[in-house]
């Protein structure tokens, strides 16, 4: 077995502080889709 | 890790106080520039022309401030963080154009407290992810929370009161602009929060942050404009008062610069409802400068008076229940679980919590620093050159006493900073 090439790439890939700041991004750019 | 001792960690707290009350009063006199613009130029076109100002300066005050080697230094130290501060831009970016729509749909009385509780969420965030509040005791975690409540409270009158705006008619629509515009500004903290808690300094932060806002913001202002060509006609019809919008977004960086420490030395739980005492500054050049509330009622200033002294109690509330040493052992332990996870040095991360410099970033500036300041403060000059007085009725003897209250503010609390942790 080798250590993965990108360990914080996966760490962060695995990080609920990394994905709940892009969903409410998403979500933003989606209320600004709607209301413009 | 080791605690840090009690003495540091009150002098750290203090510093943290202070700065998110100096956030507030910088980030409030960043609105009155855009009351100098006529009318007739597109709401995007002047958020994008604020974020080029806020862009030149958020690269050169680090310039100036720490030298961009300490930025390189940050970024070989802890480089995912470059992605979480590029993510943070992207959603300030987001959030501000959303207010200006929130703004034209449902007035600003609505929007502001609306948006406003994005210190509500970010306690949450504060408490899910990053420890705060955990051992601070049943009164600190009463003064925190209450004093948001009560900051929300005189957010809502001042709001009402100081409403001039003609509302459209879209109710749904805007508030839930500004709703999506609290969620996204109360969410910005969580990368703030891991980047500070990690170890990178606010200046090397702020460096990308801008990035992720200058790109979102751009494509915002494209998609709404229709393309590029459309774009820079209106940027070149509205050249004369470009000058006053980026010295908007300048100001507006210098509050944030003090947001960013306030977030890093108290926490989001409680620097972000500190910071968000803007609006009572933003009221005070309002009312002072600019004449607003001019001959309105007896209720309209019972509401004023009102909702800025709950403001200031709900903010007094918070700054009075700093974190003590249990606490600050919690936010170590989280610092320690970051560290561990993204295989960054325990001593880069311990002495950042402690307010202290990694002796290898302490480097002079570079002939690269000097050619970003010099060329930051050629495009100031160039564009104050070419800027147009407008023709507003103007209290400058108000002007002068909130400059120097800024001033004041700015010199104290950036010399404690620099005192305490080199503005580290």
């Amino acid at each position: 077995m080798t250590s993965p090439p990108h360990p914080r790439l996966a760490a962060m890939l695995r990080d609920a502080q990394f994905w709940v700041p892009v969903a409410v991004l998403l979500l933003g750019l989606l209320v600004l889709q709607w209301i413009r | 890790m080791d605690p840090v001792a009690a003495a540091r960690l009150r002098r750290l707290q203090l510093v943290g106080v202070l700065s998110g009350f100096t956030a507030g009063a910088w980030l409030g006199a960043a609105e009155a520039p855009t009351k100098m613009v006529s009318l007739g130029i597109s709401p995007v076109v002047i958020s994008l022309t604020m974020v080029l100002g806020v862009f030149l300066a958020r690269w050169s005050l680090p310039a100036l401030l720490r030298g961009t080697s300490a930025v390189r230094a940050d970024v070989r130290q802890v480089p995912h963080l470059v992605v979480w501060a590029a993510l943070a831009g992207c959603l300030w970016a987001v959030a501000n154009t959303l207010t200006i729509f929130a703004i034209r749909d449902i007035g600003l009385s609505i929007a502001f407290p609306l948006w406003n509780a994005n210190s509500l969420l970010g306690i949450l965030w504060g408490i899910v992810f990053f420890s705060e509040l955990r051992d601070a005791g049943r009164a600190r975690r009463l003064g925190v929370l209450g004093g948001a409540v009560v900051m929300f409270g005189g957010a809502t009158f001042l709001a009402v009161a100081s409403s001039t705006q003609a509302v459209a008619g879209h109710p749904a629509r805007g508030v839930a602009a500004a709703l999506a515009a609290g969620a996204l500004w109360g969410t910005m903290y969580i990368p703030y929060r891991k980047a500070y808690l990690t170890g990178m300094n606010p200046l090397s932060f702020v460096t990308f942050f801008t990035i992720g806002e200058v790109g979102m913001m751009t494509a915002i202002a494209l998609a709404d404009r229709g393309g590029p060509a459309a774009l820079l006609a209106e940027l070149a019809r509205a050249r004369d008062v470009l000058f006053w919008l980026l010295l908007g977004g300048f100001v507006w960086v210098v509050g944030d610069l003090f947001q960013q420490y306030a977030a890093k030395y108290v926490g989001i739980s409680r620097g972000i409802p500190l910071s968000n005492t803007n609006q009572l500054w933003g009221l005070l050049w309002g009312v002072l400068v600019f004449g607003e509330l001019h001959g309105a009622s007896g209720r309209t200033y019972a509401q004023v008076v009102g909702g800025s002294l709950l403001m200031a109690l709900g903010a007094g509330g918070i700054a009075l229940a700093s974190a003590t040493g249990p606490e600050h052992r919690r936010w170590q332990d989280a610092a320690a679980r970051e560290g561990e996870r993204y295989a960054v040095d325990p001593g880069y991360t311990r002495s950042a919590l402690a307010g202290e410099g990694a002796a290898a970033t302490a480097r002079g500036r570079t002939w690269l620093d000097w050619l970003i300041v010099t060329a930051a403060t050629a495009v100031f000059v160039a564009l104050a050159r070419g800027a147009r007085v407008p023709d507003l009725a103007l209290d400058w003897p108000a002007i002068t006493a909130l400059a120097v209250v800024m001033l004041a503010l700015l010199g104290g609390t950036g010399l404690l900073l620099w005192r305490t942790t080199r503005f580290n």
